[in-house]
């Protein structure tokens, strides 16, 4: 996985930057360099989702039977689930994020303020465990194997191509208005447009992004912390 | 003398096999869904005038056809994580107990590997033509009889590395770079003259011949492409050399077990 968001970065993106029309990305000085923020999202994304995977099988070979005998809560076993879920998306991103600091530093010559910098951490977290949550949630609803690989890809490749990660919102509006709702609330296009106003000063911050973004990691850890518990209870 | 029944008989199993992947067939469909429905149909409007000129008029339909061969290539590397999961089971033991030569075995699996990716892409492959539209019936059988040896390549190469390798981790980290590298350095998502640094590599990429064949062989009309004959030659010399030197390793490193 490191390779292919490496790869995309410096391959896909770089070839890209010499066939995009320039007052697309006027903005946010190349399409490099709008794209590196982006990548950020796509690799804690893609981190995190992962989780559900495992815990759908566990829940198909009933192995969450062996955790309820462990000397361990079922809420702290959830909350734990979700959390590690969440970390796994940071600790992957990690190297990246500092990528993208680097490639914006060297592009802009602004580096973000330590208020900033701590604002997307804190956003990108708030991501990372929604999405674990989401993909939990997801992990449990279903125990039929088929049912579970369609909803997970179909959630997955929307929120991952109806969003800000590849494109501006502009070109989502003109090429898919129906699905714009989507794009605009999609917790990765907020997470990389918030990381994209602070580092490359567009598109503008506004408090609806971490509030949109706060929002899904909300409601996702809580759905997934109440569906883990009932369906390791069964 | 090899037999093609025998031959036959390997492909047929690998071909039944590939209908027990459910997660890999089912997310390969949506995501390949995503790349129509979606991704493409935005980044076609993310391009200058004379990107689209270039790729024959509408990017799209560009991207439409390489998606089919990064399709292609996806599924027929598959190939080589069954002889892993075989050698954890004890199955390759059991495949060398049969009546059926290494070079058998080796060619009926290539063949398997190959065709199971043609007949589960085929469909996609159906509709990317049927949006493209075909301008030579004749191109596209040419170009479609490539690919065929395109994907007996592709699983000949991953064969090749899976039993040269013999370590499943190892196995998984090298697929994993292959993979990412050898799509975005070939013309599968851009053409090669948008490409600068990474054109030489682009150029003598087998995905590069499949990619630019098929979109000739339905007529996308591009200066952008790979002349037809090059890319065919291409591509059989790649199919050539992945499937003598998978025989060749076949025979020699099968053996003794040591799959870790």
């Amino acid at each position: 996985m490191v390779s292919m968001n490496l790869a995309d970065l410096f391959i896909m993106a770089i070839v890209y930057t010499n066939m995009v029309n320039p007052t697309i990305t006027k903005e946010y000085v190349s399409y490099f360099v709008f794209f590196a923020p982006g990548l950020t999202i796509t690799a804690l994304f893609a981190a995190a989702f992962m989780i559900g995977r495992e815990i759908n099988m566990e829940v198909r070979r009933e192995i969450s039977h062996y955790m309820l005998s462990l000397p361990v809560k079922r809420w702290e076993l959830a909350v734990g689930r979700v959390l590690a879920g969440g970390l796994r998306g940071i600790i992957y991103m990690a190297p990246l994020l500092a990528t993208t600091l680097i490639i914006t530093y060297i592009y802009t010559s602004v580096f973000p303020s330590l208020l900033q910098l701590l604002t997307i951490v804190v956003a990108l977290f708030l991501i990372s465990i929604g999405t674990s949550g989401l993909s939990i949630a997801l992990a449990v609803s279903t125990t039929s194997f088929e049912k579970y690989i369609t909803a997970r890809g179909v959630v997955y490749y929307v929120l991952f191509f109806c969003s800000t990660v590849f494109y501006p919102m502009d070109l989502i509006k003109s090429a898919l208005p129906q699905l714009i709702f989507i794009a605009q609330y999609n917790p990765l296009s907020c997470g990389a447009d918030l990381s994209r106003a602070f580092l490359l000063g567009n598109p503008p911050f506004t408090p609806v992004m971490l509030i949109d973004i706060a929002l899904f990691a909300l409601i996702f850890t809580s759905l997934a912390m109440t569906a883990y518990m009932k369906v390791t209870q069964k | 003398m090899i037999s093609l029944r025998k031959i036959w008989t390997v492909a047929e199993r690998d071909i039944r096999m590939f209908l027990r992947y459910k997660f890999l067939l089912i997310m390969r469909a949506i995501w390949f869904v995503s790349q129509i429905a979606l991704f493409g149909l935005v980044v076609n409007r993310m391009f200058r005038p004379d990107v689209q000129t270039a790729v024959g008029g509408n990017y799209f339909n560009y991207y439409a056809a390489g998606i089919i061969i990064t399709m292609l290539y996806s599924t027929s590397v598959f190939i080589g994580y069954d002889i892993y999961e075989e050698a954890d089971h004890g199955v390759i033991e059991y495949l060398l107990s049969v009546p059926v030569s290494r070079k058998e075995l080796v060619l009926g699996r290539s063949i398997g590997g190959g065709l199971r990716s043609f007949l589960y892409v085929g469909p996609m492959m159906l509709f990317v033509l049927y949006l493209i539209g075909v301008s030579s019936f004749l191109q596209l059988l040419v170009a479609l009889l490539s690919l065929f040896l395109f994907t007996f390549g592709v699983a000949g190469f991953s064969i090749t590395l899976a039993v040269s390798i013999k370590s499943s981790d190892r196995f998984d980290i090298l697929m994993g770079v292959t993979d990412a590298l050898i799509v975005r350095l070939s013309t599968t998502l851009y053409p090669i003259a948008f490409m600068q640094y990474y054109a030489g590599i682009a150029s003598v990429n087998p995905l590069t011949f499949a990619a630019d064949l098929f979109r000739w062989g339905a007529g996308i009309e591009s200066t952008a492409l790979t002349p037809p004959l090059l890319a065919v030659l291409g591509i059989v010399v790649f199919f050539s050399v992945f499937t003598f030197l998978g025989i060749f390793l076949h025979e020699r490193r099968l053996e003794g077990g040591g799959w870790q």
